[in-house]
């Protein structure tokens, strides 16, 4: 009881902390004469699409009931816009070929949001087949079997023992060639591949930390062995491998940044455009870091509720 | 040569573990059906080894070993199918944490023999009114005491309709004011017909219950007589002394 007294003490001592840190980089930023532009960072989360709709000829307009017309002098066919949301000229107007008429504008996501997009998508079909590979190579780790104990193993140490930027080139350049993959395609198996490896270890450690009794007990009963992994050592293991899964999925969605250099856009490719046509890279870094992070909290929260939900036999 | 008196027949059967302990010498068992044998001994003495090599939870180096007509030394019996016909309760319970006491009975009816769902439910709560735990059938075992647990445990076993059931010391992990509620389900058993083998250091229930106890010492049966006898005149010296230890 004596630590609570300090608490709100120690509490005003870390919000001073990090007001401190966000001054220095304030600070920081003003003595190498950098100029915040926040706003011109909206544009590449949102932007208006304009398309203008141009006269193809010359001649009078005559706007009646929501439809402009332009009339050419020589009596020709007269050529008539149906949609458009903000007309450009008045009734009566005397216009020439490639004069803007009207305008019609769309609400687009722009760079930061379709990168995210593409981060998302690339995690969650990286994140299902690495479960896939994981828990199958978890189990063949510690089958009786040699050949797929020593496969499970060897798969294990390769990419355990290897750079994931590496594994990206080769499942590009060399994989991907053989077999003619498409960037994503590549991208998403050399991460799916590189997570899977160390799924199969947590997976591993999961199953050998139930008891032996929960095997005896199952197949005492008649269940042959995939029956009991299947309804009884398995819901146990993955159950108890959650929070170690969990970091790993969060390690896998920042780790999916690295593809950006097979020229996927992801969140940190986008990034890197925006700041070379913006050259406000301070602004540009900090929004994509934001992202990620709400990525990866979303995550963890996620796999809370399901831990909640699961601990209900505890 | 199968007798059909006999619902198992071990022959000769050697055990020796990996490290090198020889569990089992030789060792011959046969029982009747409807019979009821107590297993005694000290600890180390290979009863439990040879109780489990009986569902072949523990595969045996040499010698048969005969269910119900069936041998499991032959590399053609699906050992699975023999399995569903021997239940088995062990120390620690061994029940599935993350099901709950109903789900713990019906799971291998439904997998492994392929009853209904609402069948396999309708036959566990009457099992699980036999022990006495009918009110309990929503609860996870993290809820139940060790008697209960166990009970439940025996219960699962009785699911799949065994012929033979074998008893692993099933109350040496219980507390003592619990060891009565599970001896008075197995007394149940046993008054019911059922084949049962039981290892345990219960000598009241081997007196009260058993047709015959063996007494097992350094991997071999030294002695089997009736418990009167038994328990009466232990003429064997290693018995003797076994028995002057533990009552």
């Amino acid at each position: 009881m004596q630590d609570k007294k300090y608490n709100l003490f120690w509490n005003i001592i870390f919000v001073l902390i990090i007001i401190s840190i966000c001054f220095g980089v304030y600070y920081a930023s003003k003595r190498v004469d950098y100029i915040w532009r926040w706003e011109r960072l909206w544009q590449y989360f949102v932007y208006e699409d304009v398309t203008n709709i141009r006269t193809p000829l010359a001649g009078n307009v005559e706007i009646t009931d929501n439809k402009i017309k332009v009339i050419p002098m020589q009596g020709a066919e007269p050529y008539v816009v149906k949609t458009f949301e903000k007309a450009h000229v008045n009734d009566g107007d005397l216009v020439f070929e490639g004069d803007v008429l009207a305008s019609s504008s769309k609400i687009k996501a722009g760079p930061l949001l379709t990168g995210l997009y593409m981060t998302i998508k690339i995690s969650l079909v990286a994140i299902f087949f690495a479960i896939i590979i994981g828990v199958l190579t978890g189990i063949a780790r510690i089958s009786k079997n040699p050949a797929l104990k020593k496969l499970a193993v060897t798969y294990i140490e390769l990419i355990r023992g290897t750079p994931l930027l590496v594994q990206i080139f080769i499942f590009y350049f060399f994989i991907g060639t053989v077999l003619h993959l498409n960037r994503f395609t590549a991208g998403t198996a050399a991460l799916a591949v590189f997570t899977g490896a160390y799924i199969a270890e947590i997976v591993r450690a999961g199953i050998q930390s139930i008891p032996k009794g929960q095997m005896e007990a199952s197949r005492s009963l008649g269940m042959n062995y995939f029956q009991a992994m299947r309804y009884i050592i398995m819901p146990q293991a993955l159950k108890r491998t959650l929070p170690p899964m969990a970091g790993q999925f969060i390690s896998l969605i920042k780790d999916s940044s690295l593809v950006s250099v097979i020229s996927i856009t992801d969140l940190t490719k986008s990034g890197r455009e925006i700041v070379t046509s913006t050259f406000s890279p301070f602004e540009v870094w900090f929004s994509v870091a934001l992202l990620y992070l709400i990525l990866t909290s979303s995550l963890s929260f996620l796999v809370q509720l399901l831990e909640r939900r699961l601990s209900e036999s505890d | 040569m199968i007798d059909n008196k006999k619902i198992i027949i071990a022959k000769d059967v050697v055990k020796t573990f990996p490290n090198g302990v020889k569990a089992l010498k030789k060792v011959s068992l046969e029982v009747n059906y409807g019979e009821v044998v107590v297993i005694i001994g000290p600890s180390g003495s290979g009863k439990s080894t040879l109780l489990r090599t009986l569902n072949f939870l523990e595969p045996i180096n040499d010698g048969e070993i005969i269910i119900d007509g069936i041998s499991l030394t032959d590399p053609k019996t699906n050992i699975n199918k023999v399995r569903e016909e021997v239940g088995m309760v062990f120390q620690q319970f061994n029940l599935f944490p993350h099901m709950t006491a109903l789900e713990n009975i019906t799971i291998a009816p439904i997998t492994v023999r392929k009853v209904s769902k609402s069948e396999a439910e309708k036959t566990a709560i009457q099992l699980l009114e036999k022990v006495g735990l009918a009110d309990r059938a929503t609860s996870y075992p993290s809820q139940l005491s060790g008697g209960q647990q166990q009970r439940v445990a025996i219960a699962r076993a009785l699911a799949m309709k065994p012929k033979i059931m074998l008893f692993d010391e099933p109350t040496s992990a219980l507390d003592p004011e619990m060891i009565g509620e599970v001896l008075e389900v197995m007394k149940t058993l046993a008054r019911e017909g059922m084949t049962m083998v039981v290892v345990t250091h219960e000598m009241g229930f081997a007196r009260e219950v058993a047709d015959r106890v063996i007494f097992m010492d350094e991997g071999e049966i030294i002695e089997t007589n009736t418990p009167l006898e038994l328990f009466r005149n232990p003429d064997n010296e290693r018995l003797q002394k076994f028995l002057s230890q533990i009552l």
